[in-house]
């Protein structure tokens, strides 16, 4: 990594600033807004409300970390079952058309029923425990990732088929090494909306039947009228999401690295040294 | 419409004489009737529990009861789907006019888009006990919760499709001289009517989601409170009878939409180019005899 000069360390913080205060003042506005009664204080709370909702939670009680936690394990677990069913699904699917044809309208079917309407099922099956809001976050996080994956290896390039044909790759190097990279990109794209509906999945069982979670503290909060509080929850999802689409954003860049320029510079370079390293011995 | 005639060794000769299209369907009609067999018999020899797997007969009992007999699912569906109705109008109509808003105005993108993206991580539907106690209980808050699921499908893809012009065909307009209105109407909107049309899709969908989750938490009527009482009264069939209707009602509000999308963006199909030029060569003729 190089380290950025002082120049671009400076043009940042000037592009930072107005966004600051536009912020700021969005939160001023606000705030004296509520203090002269604008907005009712129940339904919408003061900034200041929430700010001091979130250090109560997050701070002197820390009342949220063990919900958090265990939403996250929820959606993370829910979102790897889901993954590699749907993975593993969709790689026969695109290796075996029989296998395709006879079950991609059960596929289908499973993608226009709205899977949220399933939560009370599931949580009769799996119990008020995690294993209903995993159960949950699979079932909804799957059609994405499968669809995607399938759309990325069933896409052909039949130019480059055509040379690995012609220099004697096997059926398996074919697949290893054109189809599979060809559809990382995609695979990605459908794993970042998995991973948002599968916290989605866990939330939404959480709201319906749960005894712990963001979701349970969430509308615990907002039946209580604590708008404050539940607000300060709602952030906490936030960060879940970014959390998840980050971790998934930097896999996609250090996987499918020849997509990006930067990386890929960075990869070849390291590559080259490694070459020379090797034949230097 | 017989794709392809032809005779498969190994197939049992009934079969073979078909044509391919038929015997496909033969096979996908005995996959499905041998997985019903399987878990009816399944239930009945009692390797599932009937009180949570119920059988496909059972479903299909209640299936008639709720639509037929009682009528009882009616009431509940008109309720629904009203709420979809109306959350996905308003939430498509904000989202469009906000990425149309956000997407002519580089300054307004530049200072929205911490934001949009902050908005996007949350799963928006968790804001739904937020807007039940803000907005009480009742319609309001159900078709609020509504259009805040489904309004920012529309929006990012209304922003996408008006920010991305290919830039030399701008390039071509400009050294044409093209007027403002004319860039937007014979550039822009070609482009981005699909995308746009892509976002209501998921909008729609999105939607019923949303209405469902509404209904979960505020159980008075509607399908999701019916599935939530049924599955509580441990009525595991009526619960599946309510959830395959929505299976149908997703599958026609699929449908509904693809069609919607061939006859509004018309230039991206085939048959939509064919139906509206034979019409304008019509008009073009008529025009030419009168």
């Amino acid at each position: 990594m190089r380290k950025p000069s002082s120049y671009q360390i400076e043009i940042a913080l000037i592009r930072f600033v107005p966004h600051l205060l536009l912020f700021l003042a969005l939160l001023a506005l606000w705030e004296i807004a509520v203090l002269t009664g604008f907005i009712t204080s129940i339904i919408i709370p003061r900034p200041s409300a929430i700010i001091g909702a979130i250090v109560e939670l997050y701070v002197t009680k820390g009342t949220i970390y063990s919900h958090f936690f265990i939403t996250l394990t929820e959606a993370v677990v829910g979102f790897a079952i889901g993954a590699i069913v749907a993975v593993t699904l969709a790689v026969w699917s695109s290796l075996s058309e029989g296998f395709k044809r006879y079950v991609s309208p059960y596929a289908i079917v499973l993608n226009v029923t709205p899977g949220i309407a399933l939560t009370p099922i599931i949580i009769a099956w799996f119990g008020y425990g995690m294993g209903s809001k995993i159960a949950l976050a699979a079932v909804i996080c799957f059609f994405p990732i499968f669809v995607n994956t399938l759309t990325g290896l069933l896409h052909r390039d039949e130019d480059r088929e055509e040379l690995f044909r012609s220099v004697g790759a096997t059926k398996y190097q074919i697949f290893l090494k054109l189809r599979v990279p060809a559809a990382l990109p995609l695979l990605f794209a459908g794993f970042k909306i998995g991973l948002t509906t599968a916290l989605i999945g866990a939330v939404v069982a959480e709201f319906a039947q749960a005894t712990s979670g963001v979701g349970v503290l969430m509308s615990r909060f907002s039946f209580q009228l604590n708008m404050a509080a539940s607000l300060a929850t709602l952030l906490s999802m936030t960060v879940i999401g970014l959390l998840l689409f980050y971790a998934m954003e930097i896999l996609d860049d250090r996987i499918v690295f020849w997509r990006r320029d930067t990386r890929m510079a960075t990869v070849s370079r390291a590559r080259a040294r490694a070459w020379l390293a090797k034949s230097g011995e | 419409m017989s794709l392809q005639q032809g005779t498969v060794q190994g197939m049992p000769s009934v079969v073979a004489g078909m044509s391919l299209r038929r015997r496909r369907i033969l096979i996908h009609a005995t996959i499905f009737i041998a997985l019903l067999v399987l878990w009816e018999t399944g239930s009945r020899m009692g390797w599932l529990d009937p009180l949570f797997y119920p059988r496909p007969s059972a479903i299909l009992t209640s299936f008639w009861v709720l639509f037929f007999g009682s009528g009882h699912i009616w009431y509940h569906l008109y309720v629904t789907l009203g709420l979809v109705l109306m959350g996905w109008i308003g939430g498509s109509l904000l989202g469009v006019g906000l990425g149309a808003l956000v997407g002519f105005n580089p300054l307004v993108r530049r200072f929205l888009k911490p934001y949009v993206i902050v908005l996007e991580a949350t799963p928006r539907i968790a804001v739904a006990p937020l807007l039940i106690a803000a907005l009480g209980f009742g319609a309001t808050s159900k078709i609020a919760i509504i259009v805040l699921v489904c309004f920012f499908a529309p929006f990012i893809n209304t922003l996408s499709g008006v920010v991305n012009v290919d830039p030399s065909r701008m390039e071509l307009f400009r050294s044409m001289r093209a007027t403002k209105m004319q860039v937007l109407r014979k550039l822009v909107l070609p482009d981005a009517i699909p995308v746009i049309m892509a976002g209501e899709r998921l909008a729609m969908t999105a939607a019923l989601s949303g209405a469902l989750v509404a209904e979960f938490i505020q159980r008075d009527k509607g399908i999701g409170s019916l599935i939530l009482t049924y599955t509580r009264n441990l009525n595991m069939a009526s619960a599946f009878a309510c959830i395959f209707t929505l299976t149908i009602i997703g599958f026609l509000i699929f449908k509904g939409m693809e069609l919607a999308d061939h006859r509004i963006a018309y230039w991206k199909n085939e048959a939509g180019m064919k139906r509206i030029g034979d019409r304008r060569r019509r008009a073009m003729s008529e025009q030419g005899r009168g």
